[in-house]
């Protein structure tokens, strides 16, 4: 892969993965030995309450994460010694609290925190030299703890001793939460045991002797990491989801060496291996192709249905989140990072709503203009400058637009005519749509302009038209926010009172609560608006204008209970 | 007083929520002891992320959720149990097959046509409870305490002696077998309402808190219901008063349940022994 090593970012991923490799490696056989894989899954999914606390507080993710992290595991590892319940009932049992807690934070206390999400999806197509640095110095604690305590850990392991307060197992219980914090940033909490059990797990079935075991641990987790690098450079795909299914196919290998060895049946174990094979396959993707054209980098998908508008044909628009995706839950493809790289221009939307988009400008090692059409949108704006729906206002649209016109232009100034004109004629077709929407919207009575929505995502657009939101259902951006009960008992009673006709879900979320809401207070069930992503390609909300358009006749049809539907022209 | 705990339940929502916890709280304080007792607190925590290369194939494939769930949770409860062969403690087998699950699920959830928000799917909302999740908890709660109460002599021999189980005729592994199905089952009905996180509190908590009192078997499952029962409903009770996320406020109150169990019988100790002395 002599492409692939030119690039500074998969360079840095390598690095990443190798150094881990040691970390994990190491501990990991530790982990095995004493049975201790649960808590190391655990410590790394319990770091949730760190990082929002660290998002609301201002202060480093990293930070919040190992301060949770070693929290949790010495809670765990405290009370873990026990007999009576068992070391993994109370395991269980901290980790739920561990997250209730976050989940509260989240919900109650802090108002924003749509980044935490993808703090506990980590990347290797991400890493910068901070990373690296707290990677190496796992590295050397795992390998100094196993020299100096390894005798100690080993006649536990082999007396079959659970976890005690004896300093030993305080310092293993530690490290693992060192090393788990580390490949946070690498792999992400939920496959944080990619690196630190599987490897160890497999090298187990064919070695019992414990420095061949440590350092074929090792050896194989390199191995794995740097596959699953190449893996996702050619598939198209997240390395750590590469990682996770290389290294549990290889786990699988070694079971069926094993079973051949004994002489056992083996037939499931190939239908495994196969299915796995299948998977593999799947989920390959396509590659950003630019034939020539010069290439515009757009992070969401809004912004680049307003890129291709304006400068298409004349430039060719990649867009990093897919249509009908959950921006909060975006990971990062070798394809993304490579287009910002080779991109004559990055339009990002901006005011927190992608923050991610400066770790991949920054991976990527780009020069390129960054564009920031959120700023440009809401300048002189002011007040508003929290929502970062700005795309729903059609006005801050119209300024996105030329915000985006004068990109394109530095990108292709070959074809400033055409791109001039394009732009001209969508501004007027935005314009002509705003004022028809207007003017829809306003043939709805005023007293019946009131909804309930399901995240406070719509505000833009329902200022503009005079439509009053009477509450929202969701209190934050986080998937793993929750109401609570007082809440929503009270959203109940506003919206008999108000006479709310009309509750609306939003597209690419779960609607559950939504439905349960209206249901309960006698109102009814509107269309799915479309707020964060536009919808597939080919349907009606499509397209930027198209999304403003359905969503406008959603609405009508809704709070008017179908007396009034937009057929506006997008 | 009265008042602080039964207003709540004047609100219609606020009521469906407390029926779901009532029904979890009796399907799982029975079912929780056995998880508890046999060690596979693990698997149950981690079985629910198994789910989700079942639920990204049934969205690809255009088939019920429901039944994608149910057949990812098969796959992985048999790939759990064909591990399990292998030289390697339970939890670390557990961890190798959810990893290579939550990997492959990624990847499928990748293809362009995997519908958004599927990863949210495990995170359900306990004031969102339909008609269908009431009626499923209900059944289910039926099912799993006769079956507990049918197999409760070979669960207490095989639990407590498996190698002369099997010398009286019983099969451990078969009994494994059932268990892993109930919890399966569990797993699918409750994760669609509760979300990953309350299942396993629910699960775990009041049966751990159970074990901290009581010795013998059939006064343990009892206890843990009522304990499972009690302490999240007043765990909604407060996120009703306190405006505190819903689900988050029952699993909080599950903690503080095994806490206080923890404290009283570490009070108890000294009382006993100071008076002993």
């Amino acid at each position: 892969m002599p492409g692939a090593l030119d690039l500074p970012f998969f360079r840095d991923g390598v690095a990443e993965v190798l150094l881990l490799s040691v970390a994990a490696g190491v501990l990991g056989t530790w982990v095995v030995l004493r049975g201790l894989a649960f808590l190391s899954h655990a410590v790394g999914t319990a770091t949730f309450p760190g990082l929002v606390l660290a998002d609301g507080l201002g202060f480093s993710a990293v930070l919040g994460a190992l301060g949770a992290a070693v929290l949790v595991a010495g809670l765990m590892g405290a009370l873990a010694g026990r007999r009576r319940t068992g070391p993994d009932s109370i395991i269980a049992l901290v980790l739920a609290a561990a997250l209730a807690a976050g989940i509260v934070l989240a919900s109650d206390v802090f108002d924003s925190g749509a980044s935490i999400d993808r703090l506990l999806f980590g990347s290797l197509l991400l890493i910068d030299a901070a990373d690296l640095r707290f990677a190496a110095f796992a590295a050397l604690a795992a390998l100094a703890g196993s020299l100096l305590l390894g005798p100690r850990w080993l006649a536990d392991g082999f007396a079959g001793r659970g976890l005690g307060p004896a300093a030993r197992d305080v310092v293993l219980v530690l490290l693992i939460a060192f090393v788990t914090v580390a490949s946070l940033a690498a792999v992400g909490a939920l496959l944080a045991t990619v690196l630190l059990v599987v490897p160890a797990a497999t090298t187990r079935l064919l070695t019992a002797r414990m420095r061949t075991w440590q350092l074929s641990t090792i050896v194989l987790a390199a191995l794995e990491g740097v596959g699953g690098m190449w893996l996702a450079f050619e598939a198209d795909v997240p390395p750590g989801a590469a990682i996770a299914v290389i290294a549990v196919g290889v786990f699988i290998l070694a079971a069926l060496l094993r079973a051949a060895v004994a002489r056992r049946p083996r037939g499931l174990a190939t239908a495994a291996l196969a299915v796995l094979g299948a998977l593999l396959l799947a989920g390959c993707g396509a590659t950003a192709q630019s034939d020539g054209r010069p290439l515009v980098v757009a992070t969401t998908t809004q912004l680049a249905d307003i890129a291709a508008a304006i400068g298409e044909p004349d430039v060719a628009v990649h867009s990093i989140l897919r249509r009908n995706s959950d921006a909060h839950e975006y990971e990062p493809r070798p394809s993304d990072v490579r287009a910002v790289a080779g991109a004559e221009a990055v339009l990002i939307s901006g005011l927190g709503f992608d923050a991610w988009a400066g770790e991949i400008v920054k991976a990527s090692g780009t020069n390129a203009p960054v564009i920031n059409a959120g700023a440009a949108a809401t300048a002189g704006a002011g007040a508003d400058m929290q929502d970062p729906h700005w795309w729903l206002d059609p006005a801050a649209g119209l300024r996105a637009t030329e915000a985006v016109e004068a990109a394109l232009i530095r990108a292709a100034p070959g074809a400033r005519a055409a791109i001039s004109a394009r732009a001209s004629a969508y501004r007027a077709r935005l314009s002509r749509l705003d004022a028809a929407i207007r003017e829809c919207i306003a043939r709805v009575p005023a007293r019946e302009r009131r909804i309930v929505t399901d995240h406070d995502a719509l505000g833009r657009f329902t200022r503009r038209y005079g439509i009053d939101v009477v509450g929202v259902v969701m209190p934050a951006a986080v998937s793993r926010a929750q109401a609570s009960a007082g809440d929503l008992a009270t959203l109940e009673r506003e919206i008999r009172r108000a006479g709310v006709r009309v509750v609306f879900p939003e597209a690419g979320l779960s609607s559950s609560v939504a439905q349960r809401i209206a249901v309960d207070s006698d109102a009814a069930v509107g269309d799915a608006l479309h707020a964060d992503a536009l919808g597939p390609e080919g349907s009606r909300s499509g397209t930027y204008l198209g999304m403003l358009a359905a969503n406008a006749d959603a609405l009508a049809r809704g709070m008017s209970a179908g007396g009034v539907s937009c057929e506006v022209d997008a | 007083m009265i008042g602080w705990i039964t207003d709540p339940f004047g609100e219609p929502i606020v009521l469906r929520g407390a029926v779901e916890l009532v029904l979890l709280g009796v399907l799982s304080g029975g079912l929780g002891c056995w998880i508890v007792l046999s060690g596979v607190s693990s698997t149950a925590e981690s079985l629910s992320h198994g789910m989700l290369p079942g639920l990204v194939g049934a969205a690809l494939l255009g088939i019920p959720l429901l039944l994608g769930g149910a057949v990812g949770l098969v796959v992985a409860a048999v790939a759990i149990a064909l591990v399990q062969r292998s030289p390697l403690t339970p939890d670390v087998a557990t961890s190798v097959v959810i990893t290579g699950l939550l990997g492959a699920g990624v990847l499928l959830g990748l293809s362009p046509s995997a519908p958004a928000g599927l990863g949210s799917l495990l995170f359900g909302d306990l004031l969102g409870v339909s008609d269908l999740d009431l009626a499923l908890a209900a059944a289910l709660g039926v099912v799993v305490t006769l079956l507990l109460f049918l197999l409760h002599p070979t669960l207490l021999l095989t639990g407590f002696d498996r190698l002369n189980a099997t010398a009286l005729g019983r099969s451990p592994a078969r009994l494994d077998l059932v268990l892993a199905v109930l919890l399966a089952l569990a797993t699918l009905v409750a994760v669609q309402a509760l979300g990953t996180l309350l299942v396993v509190a629910m699960l775990v908590g009041p049966a751990a808190t159970a074990r901290l009192v009581s010795r013998r078997v059939a006064p343990m499952m009892l206890l843990a219901v009522a304990i499972a029962v009690v302490a999240s409903v007043a765990g909604l009770a407060a996120s009703y008063h306190a405006n505190l996320a819903a689900g988050a406020c029952v699993v909080l109150a599950l903690a503080a349940a095994f806490c206080m169990t923890l404290a009283g019988r570490g009070i108890a100790h000294v009382v006993l022994a100071r008076s002993a002395a």
